[in-house]
């Protein structure tokens, strides 16, 4: 078994302006190892294939179990976590990128801010700020919590956005991460008190219109979220909002 | 929200800007775009394919369903009101929303994804041919407003021409997919199906609609190839069906 190795090809950038340059890493084979373990190991020993001494590769990961979010890169074309990503189950040379729709900071590291900029736009929050205790807010109920939770689970990896066709410099699009938030908030008990702003804000440029329902955004989801039932149903949300502020302006 | 001389505010960034929470007016015209591809569009569609099936019943049946259809009231500004104004507005802006999409089929080869870019191609299909068909049959030769008995030959010697057969055949499957599919994007985009159940079945129901008008415009298409109303006279004489209102004059003095 001391022969057999795992073959890893690394786009990499030292700078937001610096020339892409691939660079092939060759690893000795462990089970279970999986493509975040495999850049710490190239970390740790950080030459290629051929034998030049090289940098340590830069990338975002935390929580090395699919719950944080942070290690979205592309590995053999697709967006996925880096840590469940199985080096078993995939095919070698292991190609790995960064995301493409973002702006790179070194090697696999991308800013995501845009997805931060969006859940602020739609105040994808409860809001319990205040002077005074406000005491235990009011109860949801099971049948609620049912809808509520697989749309929590959101870790804000930004896969469905780099996945997603309409979401591009030319659409701004909002991307369907902030959508299932919108519904989520929209649906609790206090956080509903933002519904209508929450609705109007995603009916601006860049808005729920964009969404070309190419339905990429659910087949990649890590978390499982239902992301085209939240879109459906917040469209519906958004349209009927619009039609009320119409009649009502 | 007052975020001009807030601390926190986001400066601009490269990359997909934020959204424009509430501003512009983009909503609006997409939601006109979507609608409008069921209604009057696809309200036409489904008018112009029973139309045309009538050519099944020969070619007098046929131009009698043209006179008819012209002899609606304001029938010029239901054409421009509800038909060329409609598409012509569908299609552009349509083709504005493929060029601010990247599709990426190639690196996602989802079923979802397919649809998503087959959308785009059978819809500009659909506009160049809508362009060559509007003004070739409408504005171009006879004209069958003045003239709805002349409608099967004109027709009849448009199919004749195989290239132009292979335009029609292309253009009728090509339609009948982008209206199925589009009735099907409706429903989604606009709530109506937000489970994956409802959207499967639906699905199913779409595709089952789709199917059934291709075949209906392919079969019409049949009429005019046939050996049956082979070598049809330039104009033929309408009288068998004609309204009670259309007895005392010939078809050719009306509109």
């Amino acid at each position: 078994m001391a022969s057999k190795t795992v073959q890893l090809e690394i786009k990499r950038q030292a700078s937001p302006d610096a020339p892409a340059v691939w660079e092939k890493f060759e690893l000795e084979w462990r089970p279970g190892m999986n493509v975040t373990s495999s850049l710490m190991e190239i970390a740790a020993n950080p030459v290629t294939a051929d034998g030049h001494a090289t940098t340590p590769i830069t990338y975002d990961s935390n929580c090395l179990e699919e719950i944080c979010g942070s290690c979205a890169m592309r590995i053999n074309g697709k967006a996925r976590m880096a840590c469940s990503a199985l080096v078993d189950n995939l095919e070698q040379p292991i190609r790995i990128e960064p995301l493409s729709k973002f702006p790179l900071v070194r090697d696999l590291q991308v800013d995501r801010a845009v997805l931060f900029e969006n859940l602020k736009a739609v105040k994808a929050w409860v809001p319990v700020d205040g002077t005074y205790d406000l005491g235990s807010g009011p109860r949801v109920f099971p049948q609620q919590q049912e809808v509520n939770y697989p749309l929590s689970n959101c870790i804000s990896c930004t896969c469905c956005m780099e996945v997603c066709p309409q979401f591009n410099e030319e659409t701004g699009f909002v991307g369907a991460a902030t959508i299932a938030q919108v519904k989520l908030f929209n649906n609790h008990p206090t956080g509903k008190v933002f519904k209508e702003e929450r609705l109007r804000a995603l009916a601006g440029d860049g808005g729920i219109q964009e969404c070309g329902f190419a339905q990429n955004c659910v087949e990649v989801c890590p978390k499982k979220l239902p992301l085209t039932n939240a879109i459906s149903d917040v469209s519906r949300d958004v349209l009927i909002q619009k039609a009320k502020d119409f009649l009502r302006s | 929200m007052a975020t001009a001389q807030h601390p926190s505010a986001p400066t601009l960034r490269p990359g997909v800007q934020p959204l424009r929470a509430g501003q512009g007016t983009s909503f609006l015209w997409r939601k006109l775009h979507s609608l409008l591809g069921i209604i009057p569009i696809g309200a036409f569609l489904l008018e112009h394919l029973l139309s045309n099936f009538e050519a099944l019943k020969g070619p007098a049946a046929y131009g009698a369903q043209v006179r008819f259809l012209n002899s609606l009231p304001m029938v010029r500004i239901l054409e421009w009101v509800f038909i060329f104004l409609p598409i012509l507005y569908h299609g552009l802006y349509g083709v504005y929303i493929w060029v601010r999409g990247n599709s990426n089929i190639v690196y996602y080869p989802w079923a979802g994804n397919w649809m998503y870019t087959a959308q785009r191609y059978t819809g500009l299909i659909a506009i160049l041919y809508i362009g060559q068909h509007v003004l070739r049959q409408r504005f171009m030769g006879i004209s069958l407003p003045e003239n709805p008995g002349a409608a099967f030959a004109k027709v009849q010697h448009e199919l004749a021409n195989p290239w132009m057969l292979a335009v029609y055949v292309i253009a009728m499957i090509a339609i009948c997919w982008h209206f199925a599919y589009g009735i099907w994007l409706f429903a989604a985009k606009w709530g109506i199906i937000p489970g994956v159940k409802a959207r499967k079945r639906f699905g199913f129901v779409c595709a089952a609609l789709g199917l059934a008008l291709a075949i209906m415009g392919l079969v019409s298409m049949w009429a005019f190839i046939s050996p049956r109303y082979k070598n049809t006279p330039d104009i033929v004489p309408l009288t068998t069906t004609q309204l009670h209102i259309q007895n005392a004059q010939p078809a050719y003095t009306l509109l």
